[in-house]
C-alpha cells in the first residue's frame, strides 16, 4: 500500500520506454516433450527407484553369469542341492546365506560342512549340481529377451496395423477390426499352446507365440488415437498444404502417440514375462539345459519343501521385474499423458 | 442510498502450485457485491476472473491451489476458512453457480425433474411432492414450455439453450442470495444468448438475487451489468458502474478493450489493438502488470504497483495515470467519443484523464475500506 | 466495380453426411455464391448452420456431394492428378479456429511453418528454408528466436499468428479463415484481425472469413453471406446487410448481438425468427433472388416483390 505520495518523485512519471518486442518474449526455458516428461518422471520416486532396480537387474543379467566360476550348464552331481552360501555373509545367521538347511524333523545343519564341500554357491545349486546364481541371471537374460522381443514385435505390428486401419477408415477399417475381434475371440492360451506344439519349444517359438496375439491391444489403442487425430486441425492443416498420407501418419500422428505407445509397451513387457513363466511352468517353455525364470521356478517347485531356495530366488526375481516394470509404466503414464498436465 | 453489502471480498490472494512453480493467479482482489445488483467481471483468459468466483464457491482443486490470504465475507462468515461441511450448506443454497457449458453441467443419466428436486429435498427438507411442484414452477419461471412433460425428460432431449434454462432453474431452486454465472452464454449462439440474458435479467427483477456475471464479451456486459470490474493479471484494475466503465474508462487496459472491439459503425482502417500478450503469472512483472503493453507507460509503472485511485464514489481505477503528477495522455478515439457521450449524458466534465485531478485526492485509498 | 474478376465460383454446392441413411445431415444444401479477387467475403451463421463445412468443402477437406467449386474457372473437385492437386494446395490455404489444436505439439515452430515449403519444394537449401521461416515469422509480428520453440510455449494469439504464417508459406492467393478469432481473447482478436487486413492489402489476398461474431465480420468483410440450416438466406455488401437486412432470420440475428454500449442495450429490442412464419405454399418456389443489385435473398416470388418494394 502506497500512501506516502510525497515519496514518489516527479520524474517517475516521465514516459518510459518498453521494448515492444519484449512483450512477445517467452521467459520460460524451452523444454521439448522429452525433457518435460523426464522432469515429471523424476518427481515420481517409485518410478525412479524401479528404474534403477531394473537397470541393475538388466546389467546383472549379462554380467552375473561371468561373476561366478561356475557355468550355468555345468553339472556336478556331487554338489547337488546345496543351499546358498556367500563368503562373509555365512556367519550372519539371520541371513539365508549361511549354507544351512532344515531337516523335516526341524534340525538345522550345515550342508557344506556335513558333505565336506569347500565351495561357495551364492544362490545354491539345483538337483543336478548346476550353479543357481549363474542360472538365475542366465534365466533373467532369456526372460527379458523374450519379453523385449515380444513387446517390440507387438509394437511394430500393432502400430502399423492400427494406423492403417484407423487412417483408411470406412470398409477397410471395419474389415481389419473384424480380424482383430476374431483373434481376440479365441482364448490366447489355446493359440499359444498350439503354436508351441507346432513349432517345438524354444526361444523363437515362444516369442512368435506371444506376439501372434499380443499386438491386438496396441493396434486398438493406436487406431483410436489415429481416429482422434484425423479430425484435429493440425492434421487438416497438413492436408490443405498437400502433405502425403505417409507424412501425415509418420510426421503428425505417430509422434503425438509416442506417450501412449511407450506406456502400452511398458505394460506389455511384464505381462510377456509372466506369460513366458507361465508357459515354462506348464512345461511348454525352454528345454534343458537352457533356463528362463519360468523353468527355474518349475524346477524348484519339484523340491519346494526340502530345498525352498530353489524356487524362492527365481520367484523373487520375477516378482521384482514385474513390479518394477509396472511402476515405471505407471510413472511414465502420469508423465506422458497430456490429460495429467497442468 | 444505503445498499446492503451481501458479499465482501478482501485482499484475496490465491496461488496454484504447478510443476513449473507457483502461479499467482489472484493477487490482491477486493470487491463488494450489493444486494440485488449484477456485477460483471470482465477480463481475458488467465486474468483470474474464474478463479475468483470459484474461490467464493470453494470449488478450486484442493491438491494444488491455496488461498494465501484474504477474506470472503458472506453473512458474517469467512467462506475462505469455512469447514467443508458448512460450505456444503451454503453451496447451492445461499450461493449457486451456472457454468459455461450446459452440455456438461447436467447429469445425462438423470431426469431433469430429479436434478431440480434433489437440492430442494436435501437443503430445504421439502417433501417429494412439494419439491416436484416447485420444480414445475421453476421450469415455468425459466420459460420452458410444457413443464409437465419436460420434467420427466433427460438432458439430451433438450437443445443447448433449453439446457441452460434448466441449469438456471436448478441454480435458482433454493432462492440463492447470490448467483454466480461463469460465462453462461459463451457456448450458445447469439440468438439463444439474447434469450438467456433476457431471462436472467427478468428473473433478477422477480427474485432479487445478486448476480456475479463473468464474461469476456463486452457486449454482454453492457447488456446485463449494473457494475463492472475489469480484471487483468490477477487483479482488478478498474471497477465502476457500467456507465462509468463504458463511457468514462480510466485504465489504459479498459481503453484497449473497449476500442479493440469494432461496433457496427467502425470504419477505421485499423482496429486499436493492445500489443503483446498477457503477463505470465508464474513470474509476475515488477510494478504494474499491464506496463509492458501500455502505450502510456511511465517509469513508475515499472517500479511500483499502482494503488486504486478514486474517480468517483463508485468508480476506482488502478493506474498511475490518475496520479496528480502524471502527464495528460490522449486516449484512443473510440474512448474519446464515449467520453464526450458521457459528458452530454451527465453534464460532468470527465474530460481527458489528466484533467480531473480534483477527484483523485485520495490516491491509495482502496475500494471497500 | 463491375469489372471485378471472379476468383471463385461456388455453384449449387451440396455436402450431405451419411447420405441415403436415416441420419442424413444436409450440412450444406444447394449453396451458390461467387468470391471476387481481392475481396473479403464474410460468412456468418449459428453453430451447425454449415458455414465451416462450406469452407472445408471448398478446400477439398470433404468431397462435395454435389455442385461445383470453380477456382479461376477450373473445377476444384472431381478427379485430379497429383500435380493439379498440389497446384490448388498452393493457391488456396486455410486458417483454423482453435489455436491450440491447429499446431502439431511435437514440431518446432520452424518445422510447422516450413511444412508447406518442404512439401512444395520452395526452398533450395536449408539456409534458404530458414530464411523464409524467419521472414514469415517477422511478417506475422514474431521473431527469429521463436523458431526453435514448441507450440505449447506460445499464447493463443501468438499461435494463431503462427498458423497464419504457415498458410502464407506457400504464397497462396485465397485464404479461408475458419473462425480465426473466436477462440481468442478480445484484446488479441484485434491484433489478428489487423494482421489479416494488413496481409490482404500487402499481398493482394482474397479471404473467405467464416465467423459468428458479426461485428468483427462486418468490420473486415466487403460482402457477407448469412447461412441458416445449410442454406444461404441472404448475401449482400456488408453495409447493405446491416442497414437493410431483408430476410427475417438476418434481422433476428442482427437484433440479437449485444453492443458494448449500455445505453443502446437498454433500449434494444430483440426480434425472434420462426421459420414457419414464411408460410410458403406448396407450389411456391423458394429461390435465391437478387432483390437489389448485389443483394440476394432466399425468398418466394411473393416475398421477392415485397422485399423489392421495401428496398426502394
Amino acid at each position: 500500500m502506497i500512501n506516502k505520495e510525497d515519496t514518489i518523485s516527479k520524474d517517475m512519471f516521465a514516459p518510459a520506454h518498453v521494448d515492444p518486442s519484449k512483450s512477445e518474449k517467452i521467459a520460460k526455458p524451452s523444454l521439448n516433450f522429452w525433457q518435460d516428461s523426464w522432469f515429471r518422471v523424476r518427481k515420481n520416486k517409485a518410478a525412479v527407484v524401479s528404474m534403477v532396480i531394473l537397470v541393475i537387474l538388466i546389467i546383472m543379467a549379462f554380467v552375473g553369469p561371468l561373476l561366478t566360476p561356475y557355468a550355468y550348464d555345468t553339472q556336478n552331481t556331487k554338489h547337488n542341492n546345496l543351499p546358498p552360501r556367500i563368503q562373509g555373509l555365512e556367519n550372519v545367521h539371520w541371513l539365508p546365506f549361511d549354507g544351512t538347511l532344515t531337516r523335516r524333523d526341524g534340525n538345522v545343519y550345515n550342508a557344506y560342512e556335513v558333505r565336506k564341500i569347500d565351495a561357495y554357491y551364492w544362490f545354491g545349486t539345483d538337483n543336478l549340481g548346476r550353479d543357481l546364481f549363474a542360472r538365475t541371471w542366465e534365466g533373467t537374460q532369456v526372460s527379458l529377451f523374450i519379453a523385449f522381443m515380444a513387446a517390440l514385435i507387438d509394437m511394430l505390428v500393432g502400430v502399423s496395423y492400427g494406423a492403417i486401419s484407423g487412417y483408411l477408415g470406412g470398409r477397410t477399417d471395419s474389415f481389419m477390426q473384424r480380424i482383430i475381434e476374431v483373434i481376440v475371440g479365441i482364448p490366447n492360451l489355446i493359440v499359444v499352446v498350439l503354436m508351441i506344439l507346432v513349432l517345438k519349444p524354444g526361444i523363437m517359438p515362444i516369442i512368435i507365440a506371444l506376439s501372434i496375439t499380443g499386438w491386438t491391444s496396441m493396434a486398438r489403442v493406436v487406431r483410436g488415437q489415429v481416429l482422434k487425430y484425423k479430425g484435429q486441425e493440425f492434421v487438416l492443416a497438413a492436408k490443405t498444404l498437400g502433405a502425403s498420407d505417409t507424412s501425415i501418419i509418420f510426421k503428425h500422428m505417430i509422434p503425438n502417440m509416442f506417450g501412449v505407445i511407450i506406456i502400452n509397451t511398458m505394460f506389455s513387457i511384464p505381462s510377456a514375462i509372466f506369460f513366458e513363466a507361465f508357459l515354462s511352468f506348464i512345461g511348454l517353455g525352454l528345454q534343458d539345459p537352457h533356463a528362463s525364470l519360468g523353468t527355474l521356478v518349475n524346477d524348484g517347485f519339484v523340491s519346494m519343501i526340502a530345498f525352498p531356495y530353489q524356487m524362492i530366488i527365481p520367484s523373487i526375481m520375477i516378482a521384482l521385474i514385474m513390479i518394477c516394470f509396472n511402476l515405471v509404466a505407471d510413472g511414465l503414464r502420469d508423465a506422458l499423458d497430456p490429460k495429467m498436465r497442468d | 442510498m444505503v445498499v446492503e453489502k451481501i458479499l465482501q471480498v478482501k485482499d484475496l490472494n490465491i496461488s496454484f502450485h504447478t510443476f513449473s512453480g507457483e502461479v499467482k493467479a489472484i493477487r490482491g482482489v477486493n470487491f463488494d457485491l450489493y444486494k440485488g445488483e449484477t456485477l460483471a467481471i470482465v477480463g481475458e483468459s488467465g486474468s483470474g476472473k474464474s478463479v475468483t468466483t470459484k474461490s467464493i464457491m470453494r470449488l478450486l482443486p484442493e491438491h494444488n491451489s491455496e488461498i494465501k490470504s484474504g477474506e470472503i465475507l458472506f453473512n458474517g462468515k469467512d467462506l475462505a476458512k469455512l469447514k467443508d461441511r458448512e460450505m456444503q450448506k451454503i453451496r447451492g443454497h445461499d450461493i449457486s453457480m451456472i457454468f459455461q457449458d450446459p452440455m456438461t453441467s447436467l447429469n445425462p443419466t438423470m431426469k431433469i425433474g430429479n436434478q431440480i428436486t434433489e437440492p430442494l429435498i436435501k437443503h430445504q427438507n421439502m417433501s417429494r411432492h412439494d419439491a416436484k411442484e416447485r420444480a414445475l414452477d421453476l421450469l415455468k419461471l425459466v420459460g420452458i414450455p410444457k413443464p409437465e412433460i419436460r420434467i420427466n425428460q433427460y438432458p439430451h432431449q433438450f437443445s443447448g439453450g433449453m439446457r441452460q434454462r434448466v441449469v438456471i432453474a436448478i441454480a435458482l431452486a433454493c432462492n440463492p442470495k447470490i448467483l454466480i454465472a461463469d460465462e453462461p452464454t459463451t457456448a450458445l449462439d447469439v440468438t439463444i444468448q439474447a434469450q438467456i440474458l433476457e431471462l436472467m435479467k427478468d428473473l433478477q427483477k422477480k427474485i432479487d438475487t445478486s448476480i456475479i456475471f463473468i464474461t469476456h464479451d463486452l457486449g454482454v456486459v453492457a447488456n446485463v451489468a449494473d457494475r463492472v470490474a475489469v480484471m487483468y493479471g490477477g487483479k482488478i484494475v478498474e471497477i465502476g458502474t457500467a456507465d462509468e466503465i463504458f463511457y468514462n474508462p480510466k485504465h489504459p487496459y479498459t481503453w484497449g478493450l473497449i476500442s479493440s472491439m469494432p461496433d457496427m459503425d467502425t470504419e477505421e482502417e485499423e482496429l486499436f489493438s493492445i500489443p503483446g500478450t498477457p503477463p505470465d503469472l508464474l513470474d509476475p512483472p515488477k510494478g504494474d502488470a499491464f506496463a509492458p503493453r501500455n502505450p502510456f507507460v511511465m517509469k513508475i509503472d515499472l517500479e511500483q504497483e499502482p494503488p486504486f485511485f478514486k474517480v468517483s464514489e463508485t468508480h476506482y481505477a488502478a493506474t498511475w495515470l490518475l496520479h496528480p503528477d502524471a502527464p495528460p495522455v490522449d486516449p484512443p478515439d473510440a474512448v474519446k467519443r464515449r467520453q464526450s457521450q458521457y459528458l452530454e449524458m451527465t453534464g460532468v466534465n470527465s474530460g481527458a484523464v489528466g484533467l480531473d485531478k480534483g477527484n483523485s485526492q485520495f490516491p491509495g485509498k482502496k475500494e471497500g475500506k | 466495380m463491375a469489372e471485378r474478376k471472379k476468383l471463385l465460383e461456388i455453384k449449387n454446392l451440396k455436402q450431405y453426411f451419411n447420405e441415403g441413411r436415416p441420419n442424413e445431415v444436409k450440412a450444406v444444401d444447394d449453396v451458390s455464391f461467387d468470391i471476387y479477387q481481392g475481396e473479403v467475403m464474410g460468412l456468418v451463421g449459428e453453430s451447425g448452420c454449415g458455414k465451416s463445412t462450406t469452407g472445408r468443402t471448398i478446400i477439398r477437406l470433404y468431397d462435395a456431394t454435389g455442385g461445383e467449386v470453380l477456382y479461376d474457372g477450373i473445377n476444384v473437385h472431381g478427379n485430379k492428378s497429383k500435380k493439379q492437386l498440389k497446384a490448388f494446395n498452393r493457391k488456396m490455404q486455410m486458417i483454423f479456429q482453435d489455436p491450440y489444436a491447429s499446431l502439431n505439439p511435437r514440431l518446432k515452430i520452424a518445422d510447422v511453418i516450413a511444412e508447406g515449403i518442404d512439401i512444395h519444394g520452395l526452398a533450395k537449401s536449408k539456409q534458404e528454408r530458414m530464411e523464409r521461416v524467419y521472414e514469415l515469422l517477422e511478417t506475422v509480428g514474431l521473431n527469429k528466436e521463436h523458431a526453435n520453440r514448441y507450440p505449447h510455449e506460445f499464447s493463443g494469439g501468438q499461435r494463431q499468428r503462427i498458423g497464419i504464417a504457415r498458410a502464407l508459406a506457400v504464397e497462396p492467393e485465397f485464404i479461408i479463415a475458419d473462425e480465426p478469432i473466436s477462440a481468442l481473447d478480445v484484446s488479441i482478436q484485434a491484433q489478428v484481425v489487423n494482421l489479416m487486413k494488413k496481409l490482404q492489402k500487402d499481398k493482394g489476398l482474397t479471404y473467405l472469413f467464416i465467423a459468428h461474431d458479426l461485428s468483427m465480420v462486418k468490420y473486415i468483410s466487403d460482402r457477407i453471406g448469412v447461412m441458416y440450416f445449410g442454406r444461404m438466406v441472404e448475401l449482400a455488401s456488408a453495409d447493405d446487410l446491416y442497414r437493410n437486412p431483408l430476410h427475417p432470420y438476418t434481422q433476428s440475428l442482427l437484433s440479437a448481438i449485444p453492443a458494448p454500449d449500455p445505453i443502446s442495450e437498454r433500449t434494444r429490442k430483440r426480434k425472434s425468427y420462426d421459420p414457419a412464419s414464411h408460410n410458403y405454399g406448396d407450389n411456391e418456389s423458394v429461390e435465391f433472388r437478387e432483390v437489389t443489385p448485389g443483394h440476394f435473398v432466399l425468398c418466394s416470388e411473393k416475398e421477392f416483390k415485397q422485399y423489392q418494394a421495401q428496398s426502394k
